[in-house]
């Protein structure tokens, strides 16, 4: 058992579909891990889906003592209730008669908010306590789901706090204020530089703070080219390049140079916080390239963002 | 009638595909709803349109359009509304409006994709020739095709049955009819979920179960032509770097479910980049350079891979360039249909 003032905390990396999230995660995690600190990413993608969109192999063998330290855990919410009910129920033949029933089976998919307070509850432990495998984790990372699911998994804390009575009251009750803590539950969206993802992030930047009180740390740009933050005129770079057939392809470079530009700096009116970019690595063969990568890029960051 | 589906991750342009295919099928003379179930979305504003109302009809007639374009989004707690008023019995209706957990279900994450069936189940019955949808990125994509399933067993299991239509008679009379498993197992319940929470979700149920099953008999309609491919089909969509795990993950997927795949796009491919940097150039040109050259070449070979792998087993394969513009408005849209065309 750890100390009460021992609990690890929580780096919480949300923001729209597509814009890094998984990848910045095990990033962060890797950046941990290789300073020697125990650290767990949970992710909300089954396993066999985030084994298929990044993978982390090779770690051992490059660098073992970061393996050792480094976890990815998928919390599935049917074998959180599952644990629940045989923790509540004595007999075990009740437990067997619950667990097997075609009600309870499809109860647990379907019952709104239930397998979301269940992730949020193992979440909330897993800062507190020893895992399973009896290890203390000083680091955790949850990889969010998008936005939308994202903004109502925390919402059902905030609805069975209001609308329900007993224990499932008292869960919304312990997370929405363990979600509102600021110093245990670091927020930091991520965007990329387009349009679509730059609006959701200060929507989501606001509804962050309105009813769910939760101020976020920083935004990261991720997937940046080399220049979203230079102050070369773009007619300038025009004079510097040359194309082979028409000049498409270098409209086509300046455009997308222009948007980066426009999009950075609407975000740093529109949004408060710290705002900080992470260049997209043009190629690369092994994912946990990359993945260094960006574990690289995020050395300088502030220890308070990312816990 | 046909019914389109699009799926894909977040971030890879699935609404803007969805709109553009709506809307070169509604030039082509259809007459089209496009429904976005992701409440995230901003297909209205992608329309350039505004956003009340539950349908709205989109101004196309600057494209010469022979058909209609509809555009419609998910609005849950209405749908909810809609549905307990079509399927509640008279004397059962106000008390499903105010009860808390009639309330707290509306608000909680998970109906939507619950109601997105029931939302695809009514817009089949509005007369259109074709209906484009959109769906949400979940947990688990296809999870507004699976939850409708596990309701309808839920509801249509006979303990569920018995404690709904019987419900208001056993607390009245006694525990004890249930047997003596039965009272132990409500005590354990009980004492997991709070004996104010059973008693509030039992009583709900027992007003709410002719919806429920009104529900579940409607969704199973609705999914049976979802199954059935003459009339359903899906379309992937990707983007470069992520189109190869996404088309596998997918593909699988649906192969597992038995749904008809007729298309994988993969969304925002860069256009082929011959530039270089003039004799002299500054290193931020240089580099600039040749990291598009870099990412625009890495998204070529991804494409190439992927229509390679997935010819042979999906009718209908595009690469959509990536607009030098974001995706914002009719004009941009109409590009993009246009772009279609010639796939």
């Amino acid at each position: 058992m750890s100390a009460p003032g021992a609990a690890a905390s929580l780096t919480v990396f949300c923001g729209k579909g597509g814009v890094g999230k998984t990848s910045i995660s095990l990033a962060l995690g890797l950046r941990h891990a290789m300073q020697k600190r125990p650290t767990v990413v949970v992710t909300s993608h089954p396993l066999p889906e985030l084994a298929a969109s990044v993978s982390l192999a090779g770690l051992r063998e490059r660098y073992p003592e970061a393996a050792d330290n480094l976890f990815v855990i998928h919390i599935d919410p049917r074998e959180v209730l599952s644990n629940t009910v045989k923790k509540t129920i004595p007999s075990s033949l009740l437990i067997k008669a619950v667990l097997t029933s075609s009600v309870y089976q499809s109860l647990v998919e379907v019952a709104p908010g239930l397998k979301e307070i269940a992730f949020l509850n193992r979440l909330h432990r897993l800062t507190e306590e020893p895992s399973e495998a009896g290890k203390k984790f000083d680091r955790v990372v949850w990889d969010a789901p998008a936005t939308g699911h994202f903004l109502q998994t925390l919402l059902v804390s905030r609805s069975f706090e209001q609308y329900l009575s007993g224990p499932f009251a008292l869960l919304g009750a312990q997370i929405a204020s363990f979600s509102s803590d600021s110093a245990r539950f670091a927020v930091v969206p991520i965007t990329t530089l387009e349009e679509m993802a730059v609006e959701e992030t200060i929507e989501l930047w606001r509804q962050l703070g309105g009813d769910l009180a939760i101020e976020p740390k920083a935004v990261l740009c991720n997937m940046t080219s080399p220049l979203a933050r230079s102050t070369q005129p773009v007619e300038e770079l025009r004079g510097q390049l040359e194309a082979e057939g028409d000049d498409a392809a270098i409209q086509f470079i300046l455009d997308r140079n222009a948007i980066e530009r426009s999009l950075f700096t609407k975000l740093r009116h529109a949004v408060p916080g710290a705002l900080r970019l992470i260049e997209r690595k043009a190629s690369w063969t092994a994912d946990l390239d990359l993945l260094l990568d960006i574990a690289k890029q995020m050395e300088d960051f502030p220890d308070a963002w990312t816990q | 009638m046909k019914i389109r589906i699009f799926v894909g991750t977040g971030g890879v342009g699935k609404t803007s595909v969805a709109a553009a295919s709506g809307l070169k099928s509604a030039i082509e003379g259809s007459r089209c709803l496009v429904l976005t179930i992701d409440p995230a979305t901003r297909l209205k504003t992608a329309l350039g349109m505004g956003t009340a109302g539950d349908r709205q009809k989109v101004p196309i007639e600057a494209f010469s359009a022979k058909g209609e374009l509809w555009a419609a989004q998910l609005d849950v707690k209405e749908r909810l509304d809609h549905l307990v008023r079509r399927h509640a019995p008279a004397d059962k209706l106000p008390i499903i409006l105010q009860h808390p957990i009639y309330q707290a279900i509306g608000t909680l994450v998970g109906m939507q994709e619950l109601m997105a069936i029931e939302r695809i189940g009514e817009a089949l019955g509005e007369g259109y020739d074709e209906v484009i949808v959109d769906t949400a990125p979940a947990r688990h994509a296809l999870e507004f095709l699976d939850k409708p399933e596990y309701f309808t067993q839920l509801v249509g299991s006979p303990l569920v049955r018995l404690v709904g239509r019987t419900y208001k008679w056993w607390q009245k009379s006694s525990l004890a009819r249930l047997g003596r498993i039965g009272v132990e197992l409500y005590g354990q319940i009980e004492n997991l979920v709070g004996a104010n929470l059973l008693r509030d979700v039992l009583e709900f149920f027992s007003a709410f179960q002719g919806v429920a099953e009104g529900y579940a008999k409607e969704s199973a309609e609705t999914l049976e032509r979802i199954h059935d491919s003459r009339t359903t089909s899906f379309t992937i969509i990707t983007s470069p770097f992520k189109a190869s795990r996404d088309a596998g993950y997918f593909w699988e997927e649906l192969r597992k479910r038995e749904f008809f795949v007729e298309g994988l796009v993969v969304n925002r491919v860069w256009p082929e980049l011959a530039v270089s940097a003039r004799p002299g150039a500054t290193s931020e040109a240089e580099a600039l350079v040749t990291w598009y050259r870099n990412v625009s070449a890495a998204h070529r070979q991804a494409w190439e891979r992927v229509a390679a792998e997935y010819s042979p087993k999906i009718p209908r394969l595009l690469a959509l360039r990536e607009l030098a513009t974001d995706i914002d408005g009719l004009p941009a849209l109409h590009q993009m249909a246009q772009a279609m065309g010639q796939g």
